[in-house]
């Protein structure tokens, strides 16, 4: 299930004048790496997210996924492949307030055609990944922001996709609570699963075991921590 | 299958929906309760007004056919009839001994003339001169006393039957029957009562409860023989289509009056169906302005539901965008709006149904019998989904067409 991004550009328009978010990308990344994404304020990293999760589509290029052309496809195809292929976690959690925590877990297998029996046994699966059996009738305003978050990455590994992607997901969480986060990404990544995370945090790109950097929408660095117990060291010093 | 569970979904956040904004929702199926109200009692009064005017209509016989002077129903120029000779009594005879097969024949006349009993008075009362025959020609039947017989016909007896309104205004709740009341200048003897035919006498139709009978022989005497049209109602055998049976009328008539081959019959067939139809067009037209007004207020609350349904759109982008971000179609987003409208405009048309029964309850208590239909009920929350689904369907469209992204980026 590699992604692999060519020559991908996203331009807004805001009046006159154009925005280039993204300028001319590409990228290739392979089955079970770890990547974070870094970069200062505004160099296009939740864009490059967006288009990797195929929730937004790229003004020019290509991005092929496990072998498909994903820039050709129309919504509803790319609902499908949201919902069976990739889980995306935000920084601002984005749970539905009025539902409870099973529910919010579960949605992605209602609008996967999943039958209700299978339905809730794969939701609690998911919530036991999390820790969190003892919360699932309670609604998100009623959860710290650190068990939000464990919500949010519940629901974006309940379909058991191959990527889960994460913007800023420690972004809303104090240090603690964001290594509790880490942790789960770092278990889903010795899983077999492929992780690509944008983060600010030295401490969190730490986990990753490439390190991809932006600048005013072009990749400035794109670096593979061999061991990653010295990974700090090498990328960072 | 698949497409089944989202779809249970869907339907499960439209009530949510609804139940979180309940105050807004009364306000806004308003429009609907108020809409589907208007329709039901529409079609329910036209429904009442059909049904008091066929019971009405029946006095007069499906099997009868009525030779007359002028047609009932004048489509085209009242005065081309203005030269037709009234017909007379002794065309009655002939037509009765030249039609063997004829169940019956009965003339009749009839008169306007005031009634009155003691100091009770009633204007314009319509007298109609007749004779036993009359019995077999309709329905209708004396609820007290008797009918006219033969002998009150050939003996030319000053004796009446009064018709139930008649009686109620002259007589009030005494016993009318051997009471003698005045008939013009003329004194009758009450020698029985017609049962209520019906309440309405509308459109300017005959009102059969407002009818007092006399022997023809007594009417003539009384109100006289000179210039006065009679009329003949012929029962036709139950072995004869109506139709076959008009022509031989026809036929006889036109020899009885002498008619060549090139001119036209100077006298006219009437037969309830002729009513019956010329009542459905008038009532088909008023129906028709009943529902174009009463749809009018359909609309105007479908308008206030597209215009909620919006807000709701709205409000609710967030949560649009990460539905879509898991993996909903817009399918999914789509059904769950259409639900919502469709379900506020369903619980209006209940309302306007329920209140409808009321109106009805009122309606068939002071006006007319009149119920509400099961296909009536069926129409009305037929149309109050539809009216959900289409003032639904812009808003829903525009949600379900939402990007993710700007989605969830919306504040
Ligand atoms: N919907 C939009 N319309 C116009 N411009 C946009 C839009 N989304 C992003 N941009 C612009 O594109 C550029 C890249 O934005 P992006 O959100 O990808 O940055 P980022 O690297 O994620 O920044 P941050 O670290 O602050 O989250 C910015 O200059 C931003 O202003
Ligand atoms: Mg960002």
């Amino acid at each position: 299930m590699a992604l692999r991004i060519t020559d991908v550009s996203k331009t807004y328009q805001m009046g006159v004048e154009e925005v280039h978010a993204l300028q001319e990308v590409s990228i290739t990344i392979e089955d079970n790496e770890y990547v974070a994404i870094m970069g200062p304020s505004g160099s296009g990293k939740s864009t490059m997210m967006n288009v990797l999760g195929c929730l937004d589509t790229p003004t020019s290029g290509e991005y092929h996924l496990a072998g498909e052309d994903v820039s050709k496809m129309n919504d509803d195809q790319l609902a499908e492949i949201r919902n069976q292929k990739i889980g995306f976690v935000f920084q601002t959690f984005n749970l539905i307030p009025r539902a409870s925590v099973f529910h919010n877990v579960e949605l992605p297998l209602v609008y996967g055609g999943v039958a209700p029996a299978q339905r809730a046994d794969m939701t609690n699966a998911a919530i036991g990944k999390v820790a969190l059996e003892d919360r699932k009738t309670h609604k998100p305003s009623e959860l710290s922001g650190g068990q939000r978050q464990r919500v949010a990455i519940a629901r974006a590994l309940v379909n058991n996709p191959a990527i889960i992607l994460a913007d800023e997901p420690t972004g809303n969480l104090d240090s603690v609570t964001g290594e509790e986060i880490m942790a789960i990404f770092d278990g889903l990544h010795k899983a077999g699963n492929t992780i690509i995370l944008v983060t600010h945090e030295k401490d969190v790109a730490e986990h990753a075991s490439r390190i991809i950097r932006l600048k005013d929408g072009r990749v400035e660095s794109d670096l593979v921590t061999q061991r990653p117990e010295s990974r700090f060291g090498e990328v960072l010093a | 299958m698949k497409a089944w569970y989202d779809t249970a979904e869907s339907l499960k956040i439209a009530l949510a929906a609804i139940k979180a904004n309940k105050s807004r929702g009364v306000l806004t199926t308003l429009g609907i309760v108020i809409g589907i109200l208007a329709v039901v009692t529409t079609m329910t009064a036209a429904n009442g007004l059909g049904n008091t005017f066929r019971e009405n209509i029946s006095t007069l016989g499906s099997d009868v056919l009525y030779v007359s002077r002028r047609p009932w129903v004048v489509t085209g120029n009242f005065f081309q009839f203005r030269n037709r000779k009234n017909l007379e009594l002794k065309e009655s005879k002939l037509l009765e001994r030249r039609l063997r097969r004829a169940v019956a024949i009965n003339p009749s006349s009839n008169a306007n003339r005031s009634v009155k009993y003691r100091s009770n008075v009633m204007e314009g009362t319509t007298i109609i001169g007749t004779t036993d025959k009359h019995m077999l020609m309709t329905a209708s039947t004396p609820e007290l006393g008797r009918f006219i017989t033969s002998f009150d016909v050939r003996f030319k007896k000053r004796v009446c039957v009064i018709g139930s309104e008649v009686k109620a205004k002259l007589f009030g709740n005494a016993d009318a029957i051997n009471k003698r009341m005045k008939i013009g200048r003329d004194s009758y003897r009450v020698i029985g009562v017609m049962e209520q035919q019906g309440s309405a006498g509308f459109f300017g139709g005959p009102n059969f409860d407002r009818q007092v009978f006399t022997p023809i022989t007594s009417f003539t005497k009384s109100f006289g023989h000179r210039n006065r049209g009679f009329n003949i109602a012929v029962k036709a055998p139950p072995e004869v289509s109506l139709a076959d049976f008009e022509y031989e009328v026809i036929g006889e008539m036109r020899k009885i009056r002498k008619l060549r081959p090139a001119q036209d019959d100077d006298f006219s067939i009437n037969q309830m169906n002729q009513l019956v139809s010329a009542y459905n067009n008038v009532m088909g037209v008023i129906v028709l302005i009943g529902l174009v007004i009463t749809g009018i207020s359909l609309f105007v609350g479908g308008i206030g539901v597209m215009n909620i349904m919006f807000v709701s759109v709205t409000e609710r982008t967030r949560e649009i965008g990460i539905r879509k971000a898991i993996g909903a179609k817009r399918r999914a987003i789509l059904s769950q709006f259409l639900f919502e409208s469709s379900t506020i405009c369903l619980i209006g048309g209940v309302v306007g149904l329920v209140l409808a029964f009321g109106v009805t309850g009122l309606i068939s208590k002071f006006l007319m019998p009149a119920s509400i239909s099961l296909p009536i009920v069926a129409v009305a929350i037929f149309v109050s989904i539809l009216t959900g689904v289409v003032s639904g369907l812009i808003p829903a469209f525009k949600a379900s067409k939402l990007n993710p992204i700007d989605a969830l980026r919306y504040e």
